[in-house]
């Protein structure tokens, strides 16, 4: 009967307390608050004698409660009083008064159980109600005010009453007035409640216990009441060390369940849940149970912090990563308990003690936790102001964690669970992947002094489970520090090819980005370029979640900074460009907020894209990005704008483009002060050919430092400063001169005669320049070629006769379905061949240029933002992405479609332009 | 050093054993490595055969003795004992095979076959396995015109698509090992058309296959008459140029050798330079950089020292090097090929960006004496191949610039604009009048 008591519902619990009443005498009602008080300060005496280490929140808790009650009974005695004096008004003010004083009781109880106090109420009122309308007279005695509220009364009495029919039936048939049946209604789910409320799990514990012993006694039980009370916070202390071998494994277990019910429930506290587990871990009895009660604590210890947006407390996270350690040493030292998320275990499977041959099953997950742990620390650096020191500190952890992560994975890779394996190896390949060998180095180096700091933990911990020894011991079996390849792409390597072999297919993506990013920064740009290529990743982008996007634009910005310093210029281009077409490039790293003039966010994206945002240590700096990409435009675009009119070719780079028109219409430009100034100053002595005045520009911008060779990407800069200066000066020039010498070039541009000689042979061949080498006199002799502009003209108009009659054969071929027979070419070949660089043919280069162009206004150039593009698309990271990527040219036949019929606007800006110039 | 290029030890893993002898065989013969490391080298190969007679050949001109190890003596009694267990298992159906008359009534249905062969011959699964088996042994003691005729015979009757497409490597094997090329292309081809279509249970057993089939096309391809086509068209199909890319980048030598050469080949160049520039990184050897300085560095002088290089290559190549002996003459066809059409192209290129060059150092650059070089000028301009003239007083080749006709280059590129519009209307107008018609005529 006892545990049922406890355990049951509270309803049943109500009955058994009237029927448990009935045997006391009825006593006087108004003395039931007195009764009542003096009971709470034997409870508080008992308390304030306590020592010291008693909870002082329980009794502010305690306290609240009380006065619930109380209000509740002096609104009781308010009603009393009004109906002597037929005061109707007062009695539906006190009414309503006294249901939102329910409210808050039940609230506190945490039950749906109506207290007496308030059913008594319910019968005074519907008795005195009776009697009044019995009493014509006398009613029609009543004021105009008080009549009303008497027939309100009356409409309110009857619809609240049928909620309670049932227990004023009961209270009719036995009106309890007593004060032992007062105390006890009281007392009882207080001491329920306590359980929930703060610590003190254990005192109706041993009641529990008690009461199987003196069930029949019910004036000794009262004692035992009080003196359990009294005894609260030491319980649970006491009542083990005093016969630790009484103990048994079922009383764990129980005491186990009863506060795992507790878990989740309102008001339950949740540290105390997290030490009154902790404190059961160490009286388990089996090594099973201990690990069952230890996977408990953690995720208590996961529960401590609910928010989403905060994180959880750095200490109770180092507690957890502990905690993990712990569970790994007991699953190491007892290799035959077996871990399990999806079978329902037997209940008393953990009863199995060390001597038990056979698996035996604990229900958990250690992935799920480690991934917990991680996400946890993750957050924990996304909160922390990365100015700090704090954020310094906590950094400092990343070694713990590593630690618990490799032995998970040793673990799992140990009992052959390989899949999950390689999501513990995500999760350290997610840790590694960012970093340089220098940040590596210290990281491993750091990991080696940590062991100092490890005792403390250890020694906190320690201290935290002070009391009696455990029970089951769990020596330190799996190593506390986590060891390091030399190289980090070793360890990647080791990583990424275990995740490649058993990931699923995020996994294996993310691993795949982590790998591209890993190769960039250390200058692997082939490596990188072909395992981005060979992947696919950038057709099925789109496709996945935002985190996996976010990484592949950090991959693909990492990427671009690899080729750069690599002296890929185009490449970098390719992949810098589409980062910056939408001005959004904060947002699509996940590197702070950007706002937009032109597209307010809701909070709730607003809070969406903070949780995502990447700790400060990872980021890629935005100046470098920024001056990479620009610069990579300058050597495309100037020469571009530089050849004659009638043959220029697209803008390769809009967003350059728009900037520069922006600074060229400026009345007044000052000295550069930002990334995007120097550029636009250098660009323009490169117009002029002024090589030397634009590198020094360029050169000048400080974030060059952060490159570590810094020099040798300089000594590329400049070369390929020089190179695109020739050219701009030859494009511009041609028509002026009949020859130029090769000497006076050499020297005009310092540069080496062969690369001249390769680089002017070049573009003849291309036919940029119509041109010829002489080769006995060493010079090169321009061709006039006159084309007027009604050639040009003629030119753009059979590109576009062209474009025309492509676009219909491809609406007829999605119209029927087949293609057109007896036509010579095929786009549709084009667009297999992938790998290969750079965008195929003309087609193409029509598509990307037009491709995601929206129509907007020049007004939405000012703040560089381009509100128009993909409009509408939430969050932005899914449209923009690399579909036709770096050196892919992959246009899918998506894009081509509507690149047909935007195609006509852009090329009449073009013209217009062609006739200004 | 010659051997630096040499690529016997990237191309063997992708063969089979006996493919490999040939090219050992080259390598010994061209002396770029140590006779005794070769033979070593052959013994190794063989210990996995059942040509155990020729390792014993092997090991005593390797040692200079007549003592043969007891392994190898072991190992001959056990392949002669195993040989006759399976050539009395495969007998009755070898039997059979034997007679023409019976062969007759075979068809190609294979179902038929079986039954027929079961019924009436009492030859089940089993003989034809062991037909397999007997054929693969017959293989690895050399003996490889048995064991293709085996093989041809077990693929009419075999139903296992595994087994079927075992038997075909082991047909192209035998076949090229026999140096029949026009069969083995036939094979290489169905071979190529069983990979392309087949499912496999992961794209990378495809991708291994495809980069076998083109290790063993070298064989073919550069000793078969139309080989250069076909190693052209077969390299540059998509998959294939893809299967290079990624794991057997060392081809492109081969690919790029084809295509210097063959001269109906030259729209795919190209692509050509484009693959080699991307791949630039993890391969390249004096062809590939040959026409990497020809064509995207304009460098002449580099072309030049390359090309010098390149023929050291190809006369050290197991399949580019191949030597034919016209009387006294050893001569090496590819190389000297290549060298006319590297020299044509050098010229070419140089001719098209200069408008007047000094011949004696066209000469120098094309590694020809002055008379040769004016020779070859002026057979060039002969046969209209260029537009040029020589001015013999100054040593110069003045050439004619001709620029395009601007109205012209409007008019080329109009002109297919009509015939696509053309076929276009006609496409849709054709089914529209049709269906009238098929109306009208229903009414």
């Amino acid at each position: 009967m006892a545990s049922r008591f406890w355990a049951d519902t509270e309803s049943e619990e109500e009955e058994e307390e009237i029927t448990q009443s009935d045997d006391e005498g009825s006593e006087e009602s108004a003395t039931a608050p007195s009764g009542w008080v003096n009971k709470a300060k034997s409870y508080l005496k008992g308390a304030a004698s306590d020592s010291d280490d008693s909870d002082t929140q329980g009794r502010t808790v305690k306290s609240t409660r009380e006065r619930r009650n109380e209000e509740m009974l002096s609104t009781l005695e308010q009603i009393r009083n009004a109906t002597k004096i037929n005061d109707w008004v007062n009695i539906v003010d006190c009414f309503d008064k006294l249901n939102k004083q329910l409210e808050k009781v039940s609230r506190i109880n945490d039950s749906n159980k109506v207290p007496t106090t308030y059913i008594k109420a319910l019968v005074l009122l519907e008795d005195f109600l009776a009697e009044t309308f019995a009493n014509k007279e006398a009613k029609k005695k009543m004021s105009s005010s008080n009549a009303k509220a008497l027939n309100s009364m009356k409409q309110k009495l009857k619809k609240n009453n049928k909620q309670y029919e049932e227990l004023i039936t009961n209270y009719r048939a036995n009106p309890v007035d007593d004060e032992e049946s007062e105390s006890e209604d009281e007392e009882e789910p207080d001491m329920s409640d306590d359980g929930v409320d703060d610590v003190i799990e254990y005192p109706s514990d041993e009641d529990r216990e008690k009461d199987g012993e003196d069930e029949d006694d019910e004036g000794e039980r009262k004692g035992d009441w009080v003196k359990s009370q009294s005894k609260k916070d030491k319980q649970m202390d006491k009542q083990f060390m005093k016969d630790p071998s009484e103990i048994t494994w079922e009383d764990v277990d129980k005491k186990f369940k009863d506060i795992i019910a507790a878990r989740g429930k309102k008001g339950t506290g949740r540290v105390e849940q997290v030490e009154q587990l902790t404190f059961l871990t160490r009286v388990a009895k089996t090594p099973a149970q201990k690990l069952e009660i230890l996977f408990s604590v953690i995720s208590a210890q996961f529960d401590v912090n609910p928010s989403l947006l905060g994180h959880m407390p750095v200490g109770m996270w180092k507690r957890c990563v502990a905690n993990m350690l712990l569970v790994l040493d007991t699953l190491n030292q007892y290799p035959n308990i077996v871990v399990d998320d999806t079978v329902d275990m037997d209940e008393k499977e953990t009863k199995r003690g060390v001597d038990h041959k056979g698996p035996i099953r604990v229900w958990g997950n250690l992935v799920a936790f480690l991934e917990r742990l991680d996400s946890e620390f993750f957050k924990s650096l996304q909160c922390t102001d990365p100015y700090t020191k704090d954020y310094i500190e906590r950094l400092r952890d990343e070694p713990l964690f590593m630690v618990v992560a490799q032995n998970v994975q040793d673990y799992l890779e140990r009992i052959g669970d390989f899949k999950s394996a390689a999501k513990v190896a995500l999760r350290r390949i997610e840790l590694v992947y960012y970093k340089p060998q220098e940040v590596y180095d210290a990281m491993c180096k750091l990991a080696e002094q940590n062991t100092g700091e490890e005792g403390d933990l250890e020694g906190e911990v320690q201290e935290l489970s002070r009391g009696p020894p455990e029970f089951v011991k769990i020596p330190e079996i799996v190593p506390r520090k986590p060891t390091f390849p030399e190289s980090s792409r070793d360890l990647m390597d080791v990583l990424v090819s275990l995740v490649y072999k058993y990931g699923d297919e995020r996994t294996k993506a993310r691993a795949m980005l982590c790998d591209i990013y890993h190769h960039a920064i250390f200058d692997e740009y082939p490596v990188a370029r072909d395992l981005l290529l060979m992947s696919h990743l950038q057709d099925g982008i789109q496709l996945m979640d935002i985190a996996s996007q976010i990484l592949f634009n950090r991959a693909m910005a990492q990427l671009g900074l690899c080729a750069f310093r690599a002296g890929l210029i185009n490449e970098a281009h390719g992949c810098l460009t589409e980062l910056y077409q939408s001005g959004r490039v904060k947002e699509l790293l996940a590197q702070g907020v950007s706002q937009s003039r032109y597209h307010e966010k809701t909070p709730e994206q607003e809070k969406l894209e903070r949780r995502r945002q990447m700790p400060y240590h990872m980021h890629i700096n935005l100046e470098l990005l920024e001056a990479t990409h620009l610069i990579c435009a300058v050597l495309i675009e100037v020469p571009g704008m530089a050849s004659p009119a009638y043959d220029r070719r697209k803008p390769v780079n809009k967003t350059f483009r728009r900037l520069l028109e922006i600074s060229e219409r400026q009345a007044f430009v000052g000295p550069p002060e930002n990334v995007r100034d120097h550029v636009m100053a250098a660009t323009r002595a490169l117009t002029r050919g002024d090589y030397q005045k634009c590198f020094d520009t360029i050169a000048k911008l400080d974030t060059w430092k952060l490159l570590r060779n810094k020099d040798q990407v300089l000594d590329m800069l400049k070369t390929k400063i020089k190179e695109e200066a020739l050219r701009t000066y030859l494009l511009t020039y041609s028509t002026c001169y009949e020859s130029l010498s090769l000497d006076q070039l050499t020297s005009m541009f310092d540069l080496p005669e062969g690369r001249l000689h390769s680089l002017v042979s070049k573009m003849i061949m291309l036919e940029e320049l119509h041109a010829s080498w002489d080769q006995p006199t060493r010079c090169v002799v321009f061709h006039n070629v006159e084309q007027t502009r009604l050639h040009g003209l003629l030119f753009q108009m059979a590109d576009k006769l062209s474009v025309l009659v492509e676009s219909n054969e491809r609406a007829y071929e999605a119209s029927t379905g087949g293609t057109l027979e007896g036509l010579p070419r095929r786009r549709g070949e084009n667009q297999e061949t992938g790998v290969g660089g750079g965008p195929q043919g003309r087609w193409q280069e029509n598509f990307v240029a037009s491709q995601g162009r929206g129509r907007f206004g020049y007004s939405g150039r000012v703040g560089g933002t381009g509100g128009g593009y993909q409009k509408g698309t939430r969050g932005g990271f899914g449209s923009s992405r690399y579909q036709d990527a770096a050196q892919g040219g992959r246009v899918g036949g998506r894009t081509g479609s509507r690149g047909g019929q935007v195609d006509g606007a852009p090329r009449m800006v073009n013209l217009n332009r062609g006739i200004r110039a | 050093m010659a051997s630096t290029h040499d690529l016997t030890w990237k191309v063997a893993p992708q063969l089979d054993r006996h493919l490999v002898f040939p090219l050992l065989e080259f390598l010994q013969e061209r002396q770029l490595y140590n006779d005794e490391e070769i033979l070593k080298a052959k013994i190794e190969l063989l210990s996995e055969t059942n040509m155990v007679d020729y390792a014993m050949d092997i090991h005593k001109s390797l040692y200079h003795t007549d003592q043969v190890p007891q392994e190898m003596i072991d190992r001959r009694v056990e392949v002669v004992a195993r040989l006759k267990s399976l050539e009395e298992s495969a007998a009755p159906l070898i039997s059979f095979l034997q007679n023409a008359a019976l062969v007759q009534e075979l068809r190609p249905d294979k179902q038929y076959n079986i039954q027929m062969l079961n019924e009436r011959y009492q030859i089940g699964a089993d003989q034809i396995e062991a037909l397999y088996q007997y054929a693969k042994f017959q293989f690895e003691c050399g003996n490889y015109s048995g064991a293709a005729d085996y093989l041809y015979q077990y693929r009419a009757l075999c139903t296992n698509p595994e087994r079927s497409l075992s038997a075909l490597w082991g047909k192209l094997a035998a076949e090229v090992l026999m140096q029949n090329w026009d069969i083995a292309l036939e094979e290489l081809n169905r071979l190529k058309e069983i990979i392309d279509s087949k499912n496999f249970a992961s794209p990378l057993t495809q991708l291994q296959n495809r980069i076998w089939l083109m290790h063993w096309s070298l064989f073919i391809f550069f000793n078969h008459e139309n080989g250069r086509n076909g190693i052209v068209d077969l390299f540059f199909h998509d998959r294939y140029l893809n299967a290079i890319q990624t794991n057997a980048h060392h081809l492109l030598r081969y690919l790029a050798t084809a295509v210097v050469v063959n001269k109906r080949r030259r729209n795919v160049l190209k692509d050509l330079i484009k693959v080699i520039q991307q791949e630039q990184y993890c391969y390249k050897d004096p062809i590939t950089e040959f026409l990497e300085c020809l064509y995207v560095n304009y460098d002449f002088e580099g072309a030049q020292t390359k090309l010098r290089e390149c023929e050291q290559v190809i006369l050290n190549d197991p399949f580019l090097g191949k030597r034919v002996e016209e009387g006294n003459f050893v001569t090496v066809p590819l190389r000297d090929e290549f060298l006319e059409n590297a020299r044509l192209f050098i010229f070419e290129t140089y001719c098209r960006i200069h408008q007047c060059i000094d011949i004696s150092t066209l000469a120098e650059k094309m590694n020809m004496s002055y008379d040769e070089a004016e020779r070859f000028i002026v057979n060039l301009v002969r046969s209209s191949k260029l537009d040029a003239k020589i001015d013999s007083v100054s040593g110069t080749l003045v050439m004619s610039t001709n620029h395009i006709n601007v109205h012209e280059q409007i008019i080329e590129s109009l002109k297919n604009l009509n015939m696509r519009t053309y076929m276009l209307a006609k496409n849709i107008v054709e089914p529209a009048q049709a269906a009238a018609q098929a109306s009208a005529a229903a009414r």
